[in-house]
């Protein structure tokens, strides 16, 4: 008797058409020349060997940008252009070239030099010969300036520290993906650096692999400072993701009912007083103290009851786990 | 979006669509409600029980086939990471009955559990565990507490074998709390096998680590519970995967669990009932202040009254909680629009 495998979940979508590799290039506010990118990439996959297309995702309107992809499809046919009628986003911009593609593999890489195309071959066999569902890339050794390295080492030990998960270099754009990943792992707003730990919760086997960083990388980059803001509340955001919307009680009742205890002990401390005689305590300011925590201990602790009523009342439709097959 | 046309190279993409599809996952082979194809599913989340399967699958096996039902069993393996997998696939080789569900990585009890009894077709659906702590000769007589018109089952290990001080004292306190709590007197919440009423369990809500409270959440549907006497078999292999250190997240749990059963179609009456204590407080504090209660001016008036506006502050913002939850009940997938489904007999 055979096993009938009669639901491969991860679904091996074999497209009609021969291509093995579609490549999204998300076109952002950074953008070099987009027609040596192509060039240069273009002709490392064709040694590499498969059959792949372009999909540029240009996310709102940039000067020029369109004409020079226009000209580049009048010379190379298998190029794709999607255009957004604003600028949504690069993991928006990412969703919609994930949708728009049709290979079995899919290429990310960004508008702009950040490795040196020769490495592709890296990223490319860890997903097609080692079999990993998601390949990402770190910039190593880096020949950035200092300041540049700073600020990605420290953003990377944040999100070791709020996720528990290592991971060296999220903003390098390069990454090879399998479809079931892209199928299952929704990506909007600035989630798209944290796709390795998004895939990693669905239980993906991820790969992070060292490549040369691009010559033309080396430019210190100094962001606005609401830029780097947006990248705290980003990892936070993963944070509260991967741990309250579980567990929303866990989360918040542990928080309220630590205040609701500090506090209930100053109110205990302060009653002893009071009944062994040492004076009024309505006019001791550690009372004000006292019941602050514990409102504040409440008040925390009731904003969990609410993520839990919130999470039950929808709990039909979201599913938590992930299942690989199903054998009958 | 942008809207050119398609001979330029341009196309029109809908981005919606993807987010909405990528975010859900669905078996789509579940049984509906009154097409039940078997009379047993046995349902029986595994993680790294490789010594234990094949005496499992053969205790099972020579009890349900003496039972003279059509039966099949449901094994979930959640990430496990020794032969495990490979053994119930060369199982289910040789018998047919068995399926198998595989998690891409370890979910925990209630997912795997979930996910089983999602995809389990017996009008009657027994849990257990994968580890040989319960024994298989229990099944039938679980099956004929069900045959007597109970929806849900516990087994209660009453002769339990395992260390008193670690094991059974924290367990029987455990218990106690729940039930009283909960208000569902079973004796022994912890023991996983239990059999259900296909329809019954299929209605019941299952997420987090509720596992444990499956009989109480099946109050809401308005399950008849019941329990008999099983044996317990101490644990052979491998190491107990659960610590004590747990209990106060158990607490919370259990919070989380009377609060869904007693007020979830009615969060506001939850979140009232909370504030009284605290308006209370309040009013009495500003008494105090005011010196009604001891006939004299107190000095500390002006603290007293801080005291007094927090907790009234307290007060509005639980009343206010309270009216973000009906807000959420009334959005939410509950049947037909605000109700839980009740468990029904349709003759």
């Amino acid at each position: 008797m055979i096993n009938k495998e009669i639901k491969e979940l991860d679904s091996e979508k074999t497209s009609d058409v021969a291509i093995d590799i579609s490549v999204v290039v998300p076109v952002t506010e950074r953008i070099d020349d987009l027609r040596e990118i192509y060039v240069q990439y273009a002709r490392k996959l064709s040694a590499y060997g498969k059959a792949f297309e372009f999909i540029f995702v240009v996310d709102g309107s940039y000067l020029n940008v369109i004409g020079v992809l226009n000209d580049l499809k009048k010379t190379y046919q298998n190029i794709k252009i999607v255009s957004l009628s604003r600028s949504f986003g690069e993991a928006t911009a990412l969703s919609v070239g994930f949708e728009v593609s049709r290979a079995p593999v899919i290429m990310t890489i960004s508008s702009y030099f950040q490795v040196e195309p020769e490495e592709i071959d890296r990223i490319l066999n860890k997903v097609f010969q080692e079999n990993y569902d998601l390949a990402i890339s770190r910039r190593f050794p880096r020949i950035d300036s200092f300041f540049n390295r700073i600020q990605s080492w420290i953003f990377h030990r944040l999100t070791q520290l709020l996720t528990g998960r290592t991971y060296h270099d999220l903003s390098c754009g390069l990454r090879a993906i399998k479809r079931k990943v892209v199928e299952e792992v929704p990506l909007y707003g600035d989630l798209h650096r944290f796709l390795p730990l998004l895939s990693y919760e669905r239980g993906f086997r991820v790969a992070e692999v060292c490549v040369k960083q691009s010559a033309y990388d080396k430019k210190r980059r100094i962001f606005k400072p609401g830029i780097y803001i947006r990248r705290l509340l980003d990892i936070l955001t993963l944070f509260f993701l991967f741990k309250f919307t579980k567990k929303p009680l866990r989360f918040f009742g542990l928080l309220g009912s630590g205040l609701v205890g500090i506090g209930g002990m100053i109110i205990v401390y302060l009653g002893a007083d009071r009944i062994l005689g040492h004076g009024a305590i309505a006019d001791r300011p550690i009372l004000v103290l006292g019941v602050l925590l514990i409102v504040l201990g409440v008040q925390l602790f009731s904003i969990g009851l609410l993520g839990e009523i919130i999470i039950f009342t929808h709990a039909r439709k979201v599913k938590d786990y992930a299942i690989e097959r199903i054998l009958e | 979006m942008v809207l050119l046309s398609k001979d330029s190279g341009l196309y029109l993409p809908k981005p919606n669509k993807i987010l909405e599809n990528m975010r859900f996952q669905k078996l789509e082979k579940t049984a509906s409600d009154l097409d039940w194809k078997i009379d047993l599913s046995i349902v029986i989340p595994v993680m790294n029980e490789e010594e234990s399967i094949l005496e499992l699958y053969s205790s099972i096996k020579n009890i349900c086939d003496g039972l003279a039902l059509q039966y099949e069993i449901v094994f979930i393996d959640d990430g496990s990471q020794d032969k495990t997998f490979r053994l119930l696939t060369e199982m289910q080789l040789k018998d047919q009955r068995i399926r198998i569900i595989k998690f891409r990585k370890n979910y925990g009890q209630t997912s795997a559990m979930a996910a089983g009894f999602e995809l389990a077709r017996g009008k009657i659906i027994v849990s257990m565990d994968g580890d040989l702590q319960n024994d298989p000769s229990d099944i039938p007589r679980l099956l004929d507490k069900i045959e007597e018109g109970y929806d849900v089952v516990c087994g209660w290990r009453k002769r339990r074998q395992d260390k008193f001080w670690s094991r059974l004292l924290p367990s029987m306190i455990a218990n106690w709390i729940i039930s009283s709590v909960t208000g569902v007197k079973i004796h022994d919440n912890g023991c996983s096998l239990k059999a259900f009423r296909g329809s019954v369990i299929k209605n019941v809500t299952l997420y987090n680590e509720m596992h444990r409270f499956i009989p109480a959440m099946s109050t809401l549907t308005g399950a008849r519970i019941s329990e008999i006497v099983v044996n317990h078999h101490p644990r052979h292999f491998g190491k107990s995967k659960y610590g004590i250190g747990r209990t106060w997240r158990v607490v919370l749990d259990i919070i989380t669990v009377k609060m869904i059963i007693s007020f979830s179609s009615r969060p506001a009456l939850w979140f009232g009932f909370l504030s009284v204590p605290f308006t209370l407080l309040a009013f009495i504090a500003v008494f105090l202040g005011m010196g009604m209660f001891l006939g004299e001016q107190i000095d500390g008036w002006l603290i007293l009254s801080t005291v007094s506006f927090l907790l009234l502050s307290l007060s509005a913002h639980l009343f206010a909680m309270g009216i973000i939850g009906e807000l959420s009940v009334k959005m939410g997938d509950n049947w037909p629009e605000r109700g839980i489904k009740p468990t029904m007999v349709v003759q």
